[in-house]
């Protein structure tokens, strides 16, 4: 079931790449996704002062705020790794909302999408235990038994395969189903709002589900920093 | 660790997601296993030991989870 009407589609089709659009909204709305959070970016570090104005207010309290959160966690060596995934968290979150707009598509409602980014949490989380723990990162995967080691490690490392697919799944099961429930309201009832309560409860599922994400990358990265059992 | 105000939050999207991650697991096992069986030609044997090998991966994940629980 095909989005109804998607309004950039319709502006590549002024250029001749209407198929190719049609096809790959989601690449073109994580396009559009791309260069709004790059103009905010902009926008927020173009004036920095020590006292803080109107976007800079906005910025500081989310980006101080998450920090501590991920500190608490992860302790102070994942305050390095904190760029990041606040990066991820505002992109889902940015992309998870462009779902509500009518005429939009969340890019993270693709699973190509959420599968990138799942893949990009997972390996630098374990990016961070080499990096921390050298060589004896491999310890994580071995279990407390030297003896046991043909049967650790293939457990764990179906283990943390699941995680990547666990992340992707998650994000993209949401995000997707919410679009189609949305879609096929519209279509059962769109003339007597039918939708709104779903777009209501999307706005919280987008919140969530970017805080989910921002939530278990952190724990893999704090998974990552401690000390083999 | 201190206990915070988020770490309500912390726990509950950490056990929300435990569910998720067994199912995968044993799912993942259960795959690489049939794959491994047309690869090797060992029909039912390979995909046995994938799916215990799965399923112990999610459980591994449940006691891992259970010793990080009594930590918060």
């Amino acid at each position: 079931m095909g989005h109804p009407y998607l309004i950039l589609t319709s502006l590549f089709g002024l250029f001749g790449l209407d198929g190719w659009a049609a096809k790959n909204p989601h690449v073109t709305y994580m396009w559009l996704a791309m260069i709004v959070l790059i103009f905010f970016g902009w926008l927020g570090g173009k004036s920095i002062s020590m006292v803080p104005k109107k976007a800079q207010n906005v910025f500081e309290v989310l980006i101080s705020g998450l920090e501590d959160f991920m500190v608490t966690i992860t302790g102070d060596e994942g305050r390095k790794s904190f760029p990041l995934v606040l990066t991820i968290f505002i992109f889902v979150l940015f992309g998870n909302l462009m779902g509500l707009v009518p005429a939009f598509f969340p890019p993270t409602a693709n699973i190509n999408t959420t599968l990138a980014l799942a893949i990009i949490a997972v390996v630098w989380s374990h990016v961070i235990g080499i990096q921390l723990h050298g060589v004896k990162y491999i310890k994580h995967f071995l279990g407390p038994i030297p003896a046991m080691i043909p049967l650790f490690l293939p457990i764990e490392i179906i283990g943390h395969t699941a995680r990547v697919l666990s992340l992707t799944f998650r994000l993209f099961g949401n995000m997707a189903g919410h679009e189609l429930v949305t879609i096929i309201l519209l279509t059962l009832g769109g003339m007597f709002l039918a939708p709104l309560p779903v777009m209501a409860l999307g706005t919280f599922v987008a919140l969530v589900q970017a805080l989910v994400f921002f939530l278990l990358s952190t724990m893999y990265i704090a998974g990552a920093i401690e000390e083999a059992h | 660790m201190k206990k915070k105000t988020g770490s309500v939050f912390r726990e509950l999207g950490y056990f929300a997601s435990l569910g998720m991650s067994v199912a995968l697991s044993i799912f993942l096992g259960l795959f690489l296993g049939l794959w491994l069986d047309k690869k090797f030609d060992t029909d039912p044997i390979l995909m046995f030991i994938g799916l215990a090998m799965g399923i112990a991966a999610g459980f591994s994940n449940i006691i891992r989870a259970g010793k990080k629980g009594r930590k918060f």
